[in-house]
């Protein structure tokens, strides 16, 4: 089976908070998070 | 983002740089897409210097527009947290500064008594304010904003702060049949799962639960959004979480005063049709006799025959917010104002009087319900 994606739309605090807990969870999880903005999660 | 193909499994993506745009295929996908500022439907709206501050890269170019025109006048319009924190990094700039708001207190998130406390507290600190005012338009000279037009009044400006509000950003998630619910906020099960297979939603443009009230509601707040991220996150990961909801609680300073809200408020509770009864109080933030006790307010709402907890709000002076987790976490766990009574909490006199302000508030409370 190919391995699975998430893909995350917006990289700030819910997106980076979901997209760290989920490659904690799962390092085999391949991850694309998409930001529109040139910032990520700052105070996160 | 330009789409979701939900059927398809797949979303559409334009990379801003080259303009170029592609699909992507997921076997999971997360909505984080967030909030965008409430922008008043009125003349001029478009100017350059009519700002609202909702990312970082709105602040960077507010603090450019503000370092490089060096502006005089400054109308902040709307009350709430990033119009009074932006009223006061005005006046701390030197800058002349108005704040226009709709209600007749700032701080719409606290009855109007609490609320009055924090208007004054900014009329102190040296900003004009303009309540129970509602703004008609904007005035364009030369291409340049001059002025801000209330229905009472006109105020010059050569910059204006917008702090309305927020609304959840949900255009695709809309276009690609996603379920909405309170406030136009994609609605989502405890593990933060919409309404379509495989589709996930989490922060500013999700959807929370109101434990009070027990109904849906829509809170914009990074706390909320950091907890929905991480429940969403570990069940993607494979793992199984869930987020019950929220009880509102939202803390702030202006000035030297700290704002602190939880729960629900008066106009809710009068919408829900609750009977309640509100306990207000007095304290320090210290021990009377100590150095540098300065005066908290403490307000306490709570239903009428069963006593039990609905909300608190607290306005004083440093060390006076974050007492607001007290009364946060017994509306969590579901306390009366009598159970409140007996909370073992900490005192020494550098810190707290012997009865804690939110203890002695909800002794008050506990008679009168």
């Amino acid at each position: 089976m190919a391995t699975e994606r998430l893909v995350v739309v917006g990289g700030d605090a819910a997106g980076m908070s979901a997209a760290s807990q989920a490659k904690r969870r799962n390092p085999g999880l391949d991850i694309i998070v998409f930001e529109r903005g040139s910032h990520t999660s700052y105070s996160a | 983002m330009e789409e979701i193909d939900a059927s398809g499994g797949k979303v559409r993506v334009r990379d801003l740089r080259s303009g170029h745009s592609g699909w992507e295929q997921y076997d999971q996908l997360l909505l984080a897409t967030g909030a965008v500022p409430v922008c008043p439907d009125v003349p001029g709206a478009d100017a350059v210097e009519i700002c609202g501050v909702n990312t970082l890269q709105s602040g960077i170019e507010l603090r450019r527009l503000l370092d490089d025109g060096n502006p005089r006048n400054g109308v902040v319009v709307g009350g709430g947290y990033i119009g009074l924190e932006m009223a006061e990094a005005l006046v701390r700039r030197g800058m002349a500064v108005s704040l226009v708001n709709r209600s007749p207190e700032v701080m719409d998130t606290l009855d109007e008594d609490m609320g009055h406390l924090v208007s004054q507290a900014l009329r102190d600190f040296g900003a004009t304010l303009y309540l129970g005012e509602t703004l008609i338009g904007f005035e364009i000279k030369g291409g340049k904003i001059s002025g801000v037009v209330t229905d009472k009044r006109r105020l010059p400006a050569d910059i204006v702060i917008l702090g309305l509000g927020v609304r959840p950003h949900t255009e695709l998630a809309v276009a690609a049949g996603i379920p909405l619910g309170e406030k136009g906020a994609i609605r989502v099960n405890e593990r933060m799962q919409t309404g379509i297979d495989g589709i996930w939603a989490a922060g500013d443009c999700a959807e929370s639960f109101n434990l009070v009230s027990h109904r849906p509601i829509y809170l914009a707040l990074g706390t909320v959004a950091n907890r929905q991220g991480r429940v969403a996150g570990i069940n993607l990961g494979g793992g199984y979480a869930t987020f019950p909801g929220v009880v509102g609680t939202a803390i702030t300073k202006i000035c030297e005063v700290e704002v602190a809200r939880t729960g629900l408020q008066e106009k809710e509770l009068r919408k829900l049709g609750i009977e309640w009864a509100s306990a207000v109080i007095k304290s320090r933030t210290k021990a009377g006799y100590f150095p540098g006790a300065g005066e908290i307010t403490v307000k306490v709402l709570a239903e009428r025959g069963s006593g039990r907890l609905l909300g608190g709000q607290i306005v004083g002076m440093e060390g006076s917010a974050k007492r607001i987790d007290t009364l946060a976490t017994a509306l969590y766990a579901g306390f009366t104002v009598e159970e409140m009574i007996n909370l073992d909490l900490g005192y020494a006199p550098p810190f707290s009087p012997v009865w804690d302000p939110v203890v002695t508030a909800a002794r008050k409370a506990a008679k009168l319900v």
